[in-house]
C-alpha cells in the first residue's frame, strides 16, 4: 500500500459528502429543471441508486484485494496489460474529471465574485492549496473534510431555514403530473455524480474499520441524496418554473437572505464557506490521482508526483472547454454516459469477472 | 539551501574541542590528598569562587573541604561538618569516611570515586571533602543559594484559582507538584543537558497513566539534544518538537503548578527545567492551548461561555482585518446600506486603499505592543499614551487612517489577547498579515484559501504523535465534552484519547450531585 495512513469509514463519508455536493449543489438544480420541470426532487432519488449500486460495487471488490485500489485490482483481475491499460485510461479520466470540477469552480468564482481575476490565477492558487492537503496524505484528507464538513453543512442549514420566509410550496404541485417519466430523464445527468462513488476503492484499503465501509458509504449516498432533494426542492420552491434558466440556483437564492434588514447580499460569505467544500472534492479527486498513478507506474512514494499532476490539472482545466456554455452542454449532454461508463460500468464489469473467475476456480477446486 | 545551511554550521565533534581538564576528570581519586588537591586546583584555576579549606580530622589525618562560595549554605557547614569534624576521634580499624558518615548531622552524605563527581557534586552547591590515605571522598547536601520565594505567575492570571507559581529553582517545582500530587506515582526522571551549563531536566509523568511509548519517545528526543547550554524550557521546546518551521506550538508552557498537575492527571508529560520557571507539556492540542486554568474553577456554564467567546476572538482575531479589507475592496454589497454610508464618509480622505491603511495599523499595533513589553514598566505607561493618542486620534483628525479601521485594530487586538497562550498567540498574530495582503488580492476567496491552507497545516502537523486538531479532526465524540463545552466535573469522566488510554477513567459514575441524597 502507498499510503500508510489510516481512516475510520465514518472519516470516509465526511469526505465524500463535498465530494459529490460541492458542484452537485451548485449545477444539478437547474439541469434537472429543464427536463424534470415540477417533479424535479425526484430525480436525486431515482439517481441516488446509481450511488447505491457503485458503493456496492466498490465494497464488494475491496473484499476481494483488500489492500488495492482501483489501478492495482485491475491488473489483477484482467491480466497485466490490459490491467495497465485500464489503468492508464482511469487515470487520464480522472484527470479529465477533476479538471472540469476544477474548471467549474473557476467559471463560478469568477463569474460571480471576481470578474477581473484571471481564472487561470483562480484555479492555480486552488490546486495549489489542494496539493498541500494532498501531500499529506489520506489521512490528512480526512481531518480535513472532517474540519470543514460541518461548517459547510451548517451553513446549508442557515440558507435553507433563513428561505424559509420566501419559499412557495404549492409550486410543485401537481405531482407527477405527466407521470414518472420526466424526473426518470432528469435523474440522468445526477447518475453520473453519484457515479463518483467509485472513488471509495481509493479510502477503502486504508480504512480501519473496513466491515463499516459500506454501511457509511451507504450512509453517504443517502445523505447527499437528501441534501440534493432539499436543494431542488428549495430552488423550485423559490423560483419556480425559472430555475432551469437560472445557472446556479443556489447563489442566486442566497441573495434572497435577509437577516434583520442588516445583513444582506450574503452570496460572497456562502461562496466562501462553499469553498470550503469544493476544496474537499477537489482534494479528494487529486489524490485519487496522485495514488492512482503512483501505483499505477509501482513508485514507493506519491508526495513528489503532487505538485507536477497539479500543474497539469491546471492546463487541462483551461483546455477541456472553451467557455462556461460549452461545459455545461458537455455536462448536461455527454457526460452521464462518460462518467457513468467509467465510475460504475466498468467496475460493473470488472466485478462480474471476478465473481465469475472465483466460483470457476471454486469449482475446479472441489 | 537546508543542506548548504546544516553543512555550514556543522560542529567539529566532541572530541575535537575538549579541553585538557576534561582529560583529569575522568581520573579516580587518589589515595594521595595533595595529588587530589593538584587535580582540583588546575580544574578550577582562575576560579576565585571555588574555597578550598584545610583541617584535620582527629588532629591528625589531613583534609580539605572544598565549596563554591555562594552555593552553599555557610552556617550549615560550619556547624554540622567543620566543628563536628574537629571533635571526632578514629580507631585504627575504622575506615575515615563511614566513621565521618556516621557521626556527622547531615541529612544526605554522598560517597564519591572520581575527580568528576567531585566537580558534579561542587557544580550543584555541595561541599566536597577529601581527605588524605583514602581515595574516597564525600560530599554534604548543603547545598542553598539565593532564589526567588514562591510568587503568583504573572503570565496566566487567575480570579479564581491557586496563586503560586513554579520558580527558576528546579528542587522547589518539583516540590510543588509533590505537593499536590502526593501518589508514589509520580514519577519524576532525572536527566542532565548542555554541555556547559549542566542543565538539570526532570520529566514528569504519572505512572500507569502517561503512556509509556510517549515517556520513551519524550525520554529519547531529551536525550538526542547536545548543545551548549539551556538557558530556558524555550530551547528545550524548539529542540523537541515535531514540526519546527510550523509556526504554531506544539509544546506548551505554564508557569501554574495547577496546570500542570491538571496535565499529567490526563496522561501528558511535564518537563521541569533548571533555571526557569516555565514548564514544558506535551503533547498538546490545538485546543488545549485555547483552555485557560481557571475554566475548571469557574461553574461550567460560565467557562463553557467563555470558551466560546474566546473562539470566537480566535476568528476574530485572524480574519476580522482581512474580512474588513476584503468586503470593503470587493464585496461593498455585503455591508448594510447605512453602514457603508458612515464608512465610506469617514474614508473619503484616506489617501490609502484599505489594505495599506490596514498593514499599516495592524504593523503599528504590533510594534506598539512590542515595544510596551520589553520597555522598562514606567515608560511603558508613556508608550501606551503616545500610542493611543497618536495612533488613534491624531492620525484619524489628519485624515491618515479612518475611524472604522482604528475600530478594527482595537478589536482585533483585544480579541488577540483573549487566547489564554501567549504562543498560541503570537501564530495568529503573525497569520494576520498574509491573509490581509490575500484579501487585498483575492477578496473573500483568498481569505478562504488562506483558512483552508491554515486547517490543512493544523490538520498535517501531530504534536508527539497526537494529531493537533483531535478531537475534531479526527473527531472523537468522546472528548467533545472538553472541547465544545466545558462539561460539568462530575461528566468528565474519562480522560482525553490518545494520551489517557491506558487508564481510561478517572473517577467513578454516577457523581452528579443530587439534592436528595441526603435523606436517602
Amino acid at each position: 500500500m502507498i499510503d500508510k495512513g489510516k481512516i475510520s469509514a465514518i472519516q470516509m463519508a465526511y469526505i465524500m459528502y463535498p465530494t459529490i455536493l460541492a458542484t452537485a449543489i451548485l449545477l444539478v438544480p437547474a439541469i434537472t429543471a429543464k427536463t424534470a420541470g415540477r417533479d424535479l426532487w425526484l430525480s436525486p432519488v431515482w439517481a441516488s441508486i446509481t450511488g447505491f449500486i457503485t458503493v456496492f460495487i466498490a465494497t464488494r471488490l475491496n473484499n476481494y484485494y483488500p489492500d488495492m485500489s482501483l489501478i492495482e485490482f485491475s491488473e489483477h483481475i484482467v491480466g497485466r496489460w490490459i490491467g495497465k491499460l485500464l489503468g492508464f485510461f482511469y487515470l487520464l479520466f480522472f484527470l479529465h474529471i477533476t479538471a472540469i470540477i476544477i474548471r467549474e469552480y473557476g467559471e463560478f468564482i469568477v463569474g460571480s465574485f471576481l470578474r477581473n481575476t484571471p481564472i487561470s490565477v483562480v484555479m492555480a492558487t486552488m490546486v495549489l492549496v489542494c496539493a498541500f492537503n494532498v501531500r499529506g496524505g489520506v489521512e490528512v484528507v480526512g481531518r480535513t473534510a472532517q474540519m470543514f464538513v460541518p461548517i459547510v453543512l451548517f451553513l446549508f442549514i442557515c440558507i435553507v431555514i433563513l428561505l424559509i420566509p420566501d419559499l412557495h410550496p404549492k409550486n410543485m404541485l401537481p405531482i407527477l403530473e405527466h407521470g414518472l417519466k420526466p424526473s426518470l430523464m432528469g435523474s440522468l445527468v445526477p447518475t453520473g455524480w453519484f457515479s463518483e462513488f467509485i472513488l471509495i476503492t481509493f479510502l477503502l484499503p486504508c480504512m480501519t474499520d473496513r466491515n463499516k465501509g459500506t454501511k457509511w458509504g451507504m450512509i453517504a449516498v443517502a445523505t447527499v441524496m437528501l441534501t440534493i432533494v432539499i436543494t431542488n426542492l428549495a430552488s423550485y420552491f423559490l423560483f419556480g418554473a425559472l430555475t432551469s434558466t437560472l445557472v446556479y440556483p443556489v447563489m442566486v437564492a442566497a441573495r434572497y437572505i435577509s437577516i434583520a434588514d442588516f445583513f444582506e447580499h450574503l452570496e460572497a460569505f456562502v461562496m466562501a464557506i462553499w469553498v470550503g467544500g469544493t476544496f474537499v472534492k477537489i482534494s479528494m479527486f487529486y489524490y485519487a490521482i496522485v495514488a492512482g498513478t503512483a501505483q499505477w507506474l509501482k513508485l514507493s512514494d506519491f508526495r513528489p508526483l503532487t505538485l507536477p499532476i497539479g500543474f497539469i490539472l491546471v492546463m487541462i482545466s483551461i483546455w477541456t472547454a472553451p467557455n462556461l456554455q460549452e461545459l455545461v452542454h458537455f455536462l448536461s449532454s455527454v457526460s452521464p454516459f462518460y462518467f457513468l461508463s467509467f465510475q460504475t460500468v466498468i467496475p460493473a464489469l470488472l466485478l462480474l469477472l471476478i465473481m465469475v473467475k472465483s466460483r470457476s476456480r471454486q469449482s475446479r477446486g472441489t | 539551501m537546508k543542506r548548504l545551511l546544516q553543512s555550514g554550521f556543522r560542529h567539529p565533534s566532541a572530541s575535537d574541542e575538549a579541553p585538557d581538564s576534561l582529560h583529569i576528570q575522568q581520573v579516580p581519586l587518589s589515595a594521595v590528598l595533595a595529588d587530589n588537591l593538584q587535580r582540583m586546583h588546575t580544574i578550577y584555576t582562575n576560579c576565585p569562587d571555588v574555597v578550598f579549606r584545610s583541617l584535620y580530622i582527629d588532629r591528625s589525618i589531613q583534609a580539605t573541604l572544598i565549596y563554591i562560595e555562594g552555593l552553599s549554605n555557610n552556617d550549615a557547614i560550619d556547624k554540622s561538618v567543620i566543628a563536628p569534624l574537629a571533635q571526632i576521634t578514629i580507631q585504627p580499624a575504622e575506615a575515615i569516611h563511614t566513621v565521618i558518615e556516621q557521626q556527622l548531622t547531615v541529612p544526605k552524605i554522598t560517597e564519591l570515586h572520581s575527580i568528576a563527581e567531585c566537580i558534579d557534586q561542587l557544580s550543584s552547591g555541595c561541599p566536597v571533602l577529601l581527605f588524605d590515605h583514602n581515595a574516597v571522598g564525600l560530599s554534604f547536601n548543603l547545598a542553598k543559594w539565593e532564589k526567588r520565594g514562591v510568587e503568583e505567575p504573572t503570565a496566566e492570571a487567575v480570579v479564581r484559582g491557586p496563586r503560586e507559581g513554579f520558580t527558576e529553582s528546579l528542587g522547589v517545582n518539583t516540590s510543588l507538584l509533590r505537593r499536590k500530587l502526593r501518589t508514589p506515582q509520580l514519577k519524576m526522571m532525572p536527566l542532565k543537558v548542555g554541555r556547559f551549563t549542566q542543565t538539570e531536566l526532570v520529566v514528569a509523568f504519572i505512572d500507569e497513566i502517561a503512556e509509556q511509548a510517549l515517556i520513551d519517545e519524550v525520554l529519547r528526543r531529551l536525550e538526542r539534544i547536545d548543545i551548549d547550554g539551556v538557558l530556558e524550557s524555550a530551547y528545550i521546546e524548539e529542540l523537541i518538537e515535531d514540526a519546527p518551521h510550523s509556526l504554531f506550538p506544539q509544546i506548551m508552557n505554564t508557569e501554574r503548578p495547577d496546570v500542570a498537575v491538571a496535565n499529567l492527571l490526563e496522561g501528558r508529560v511535564v518537563i521541569l527545567v533548571d533555571g526557569t520557571p516555565f514548564a514544558l507539556i506535551a503533547p498538546v492540542t490545538f485546543y488545549s492551548l485555547l483552555q485557560s486554568a481557571e475554566d475548571y474553577y469557574q461553574r461550567y456554564t460560565f467557562s463553557s461561555t467563555i470558551r466560546w467567546l474566546r473562539y470566537a476572538a480566535l476568528v476574530i482575531s485572524l480574519l476580522l482585518p482581512s474580512l474588513y479589507v476584503a468586503t470593503l475592496t470587493y464585496h461593498q454589497e455585503m455591508i448594510p446600506t447605512s453602514l457603508f454610508f458612515s464608512i465610506a464618509k469617514s474614508r473619503e480622505e484616506i489617501p490609502f486603499p484599505v489594505v495599506i491603511e490596514a498593514l499599516i495599523m495592524e504593523i503599528t499595533f504590533e510594534a506598539l505592543r512590542e515595544a510596551g513589553v520589553r520597555l522598562p514598566k514606567q515608560i511603558g505607561a508613556a508608550v501606551s499614551i503616545v500610542g493611543a493618542l497618536v495612533i488613534g486620534q491624531a492620525a484619524v483628525s489628519a485624515g491618515i487612517v479612518s475611524a472604522p479601521m482604528v475600530m478594527v485594530v482595537a478589536i482585533t487586538g483585544i480579541s488577540s489577547f483573549m487566547i489564554p497562550r501567549y504562543s498560541a498567540g503570537i501564530a495568529i498574530r503573525m497569520l494576520r498579515f498574509p491573509i490581509i495582503m490575500l484579501a487585498g488580492v483575492l477578496g473573500l476567496l483568498g481569505i478562504m484559501l488562506a483558512v483552508i491552507f491554515t486547517v490543512v497545516h493544523l490538520c498535517t502537523i501531530r504534536s508527539f504523535g497526537v494529531p493537533y486538531m483531535s478531537p475534531m479532526g479526527p473527531m472523537k465524540a468522546r472528548d467533545m465534552k472538553d472541547v465544545l463545552m466545558r462539561a460539568p466535573l462530575w461528566m468528565l469522566n474519562t480522560r482525553p484519547h490518545l494520551t489517557g488510554d491506558g487508564n481510561k477513567y478517572r473517577q467513578a459514575p454516577g457523581q452528579k450531585p443530587d439534592s436528595n441524597r441526603g435523606s436517602e
